[in-house]
């Protein structure tokens, strides 16, 4: 199977729950957990007479993720039903929009492995509601609506991305945008951030687009990128073989690795799309679309920006650190008591950071606090301790959640800077190794490093090293 | 005329099974009520459509605030049949 001849083609599909109080047309909580079927009213049930009325919030949420997204927004748009049959949308059709979205026109930069970053575009957002939820038992299916009616915006992707990677880094772009503005919290398990994939394969350089297949709810980053993959390697199979592509819609089983026919694709106007005839045009006043703007939220790359500039840090090591809004909070708070922005942020990316991935910890449950760290930084930076002490310190301070200060007191870690008692240390050092010596003293300076380290052994690492590097040469030199 | 694999996808559509006599009727039938639209379709609108009736300044927004609706044992109630407090269902495919 010769993959190179051909390239995918991949456009995405996100829905984001809106971080409300309450639901898109209905004062019912929008909230996940509760008792099955508690949150509900006649609105989100659809009982007859009842109407819909906009929640306030859920727009300025929505414009939010526009300018975030650097959209266009749009002073008025159309609201519409989608009709389809299914028990969990309780009226029979979906308040969305169609025609008219409010929102279009926008990109997001994501970075490649590479090194390179791509621009994505975003064809559109628009509003709509949630649908219940349906669970399959063995004895039939069981309805709760307490998901009907929760506000959501859908984030269309034009169909720019060419392999896994990009969509992967083009989902994590805009799950951290939306996390950082407020707009959604992100959580893939509850499904508040869902994602459908649009995939197709084509030659290389053709400009018609194959028959595209869609894979729909994948709920990690990490089955997005392994279902894309599994689907460009079927496709290409499939095409390479003679067969012919079918439009259809398949789902990802994490079990088998592999992706598996759901149904075959509704075409688009068998939902019946018409203007809602319940709500008014959706009308935003520049005044307040101009006040949302001002009560922007700071978003990862201006954060990224800041950083750079403030703590003079790398345009890798920024974007590592603005990668959750949770890890740059935390480094803020680290620079902040420990004023020093680079060794800052080499302890959380390299120190915290990988210790955080090996326990399968995020860094909101960090055994380290800020602070904590800080301190350690501070010690460190007024030569209590030396830097490789306080690798071992910090290793006991991530097991046992305790301050450097009590463990550099428990292990007597203290740094040794009088110039006596190292000076004993290095005089051992010499006799013990009394042809190094020699070697030395015949000209072989190179040994100046061996005597050094051998000097710090004796100390158990405790030498403040720039005094040992000085006193070893004085010494050797006499 | 509506073609009868029309009316057949339709049908499919609306989870319906319907008899050789059936197709021949609904395909009569519908393409009598489509007529009837293309007939509507005459009267000028525009692409807002009915939307238009509303005034432009009739916008109104609902503060993001939670009101719980007390009687929701009365809305699961209207269901034929309660489970766990959910709506049962025979079994059905996935959709979503």
């Amino acid at each position: 199977m010769s993959l190179e001849k051909y390239e995918a083609v991949i456009g995405l599909e996100v829905h984001a729950q809106l971080m409300t109080a309450s639901k898109m047309f209905c004062c019912c909580p929008n909230r996940y957990g509760s008792l099955p079927n508690t949150n509900i009213c006649p609105v989100c049930t659809g009982q007859p007479g009842s109407l819909p009325v906009i929640n306030k919030k859920a727009m300025e949420l929505g414009v939010r993720a526009a300018i975030a997204l650097s959209c266009e927004v749009h002073p008025e748009s159309i609201f519409a039903r989608k009709n389809y049959f299914y028990p969990d949308l309780p009226k029979g059709y979906q308040i969305s929009q169609y025609e008219r979205p409010y929102s279009t026109h926008g990109h997001i930069v994501v970075q490649l492995k590479t090194g390179e970053e791509k621009r994505i575009g975003i064809t559109r957002i628009h509003f709509e509601e949630d649908a219940g939820k349906s669970n399959h038992e063995s004895y039939g299916t069981l309805v709760n609506l307490n998901r009907a009616g929760v506000p959501l915006i859908e984030i269309v992707s034009e169909p720019d991305m060419r392999n896994a990677h990009e969509a992967g880094q083009y989902l994590r772009a805009l799950h951290s945008i939306l996390r950082y503005a407020d707009i959604c919290d992100g959580n893939m398990e509850e499904g508040n951030f869902r994602c459908d994939a649009n995939i197709s394969v084509r030659l290389r350089g053709a400009d018609k687009f194959g028959t595209r297949v869609e894979l729909k709810n994948i709920n990690s980053f990490k089955f997005v990128e392994k279902a894309i993959e599994y689907e460009i390697q079927r496709q290409v199979f499939a095409v390479e073989s003679g067969e012919k592509i079918i439009q259809q819609t398949r789902s990802w089983n994490s079990a088998k690795n592999i992706t598996e026919v759901m149904r075959e694709k509704e075409e688009a106007h068998d939902y019946r799309y018409f203007p809602e005839p319940d709500l008014p045009k959706l009308v935003f006043s520049l005044a307040w679309l101009d006040q949302i703007k001002k009560e922007m939220p700071e978003l990862p790359q201006e954060t990224s920006i800041r950083f750079k500039k403030s703590f003079e840090l790398s345009d890798y090591d920024a974007s590592v650190l603005t990668g959750s809004k949770e890890l740059a909070n935390y480094f803020e708070s680290v620079v902040s008591h420990s004023k020093n922005g680079k060794a800052s942020a080499n302890w959380v990316m390299n120190e915290l950071l990988g210790r955080l991935n090996a326990a399968n910890k995020e860094v909101e449950s960090s055994p380290v606090t800020a602070i904590q760290l800080a301190d350690l930084i501070c010690k460190i930076d007024s030569g209590e301790i030396s830097g490789k002490i306080a690798k071992t310190v910090f290793e006991e301070m991530f097991a046992t959640s305790k301050d450097a200060s009590s463990i550099i007191k428990e292990k007597g870690f203290i740094q040794i800077s009088d110039p006596i008692a190292l000076e004993s240390a290095i005089c051992k050092v010499i006799e013990n190794n009394p042809s190094q010596f020699a070697e030395y003293k015949a000209g072989k300076v190179k040994l100046l490093g061996f005597f050094v380290g051998q000097a710090m052994k004796e100390t158990q690492g405790q030498a403040n090293p720039a005094l040992l590097n000085e006193l070893v040469k004085k010494i050797l030199d006499r | 005329m509506l073609s009868r694999e029309e009316v057949l996808k339709i049908a499919k559509l609306a989870r319906l099974t319907l008899t050789e006599e059936e197709i021949g009727f609904y395909q009569r039938q519908l393409t009598r009520v489509l007529d009837h639209i293309q007939d509507l379709n005459q009267v000028p609108t525009s692409k807002e459509g009915f939307v238009q009736h509303v005034p432009s300044d009739a916008q109104c927004f609902r503060e993001d605030r939670v009101e719980p609706f007390l009687n929701h044992d009365g809305l699961i109630n209207n269901a034929p049949v309660v489970e766990n407090n959910c709506f049962l269902l025979p079994t059905l495919v996935e959709h979503s």
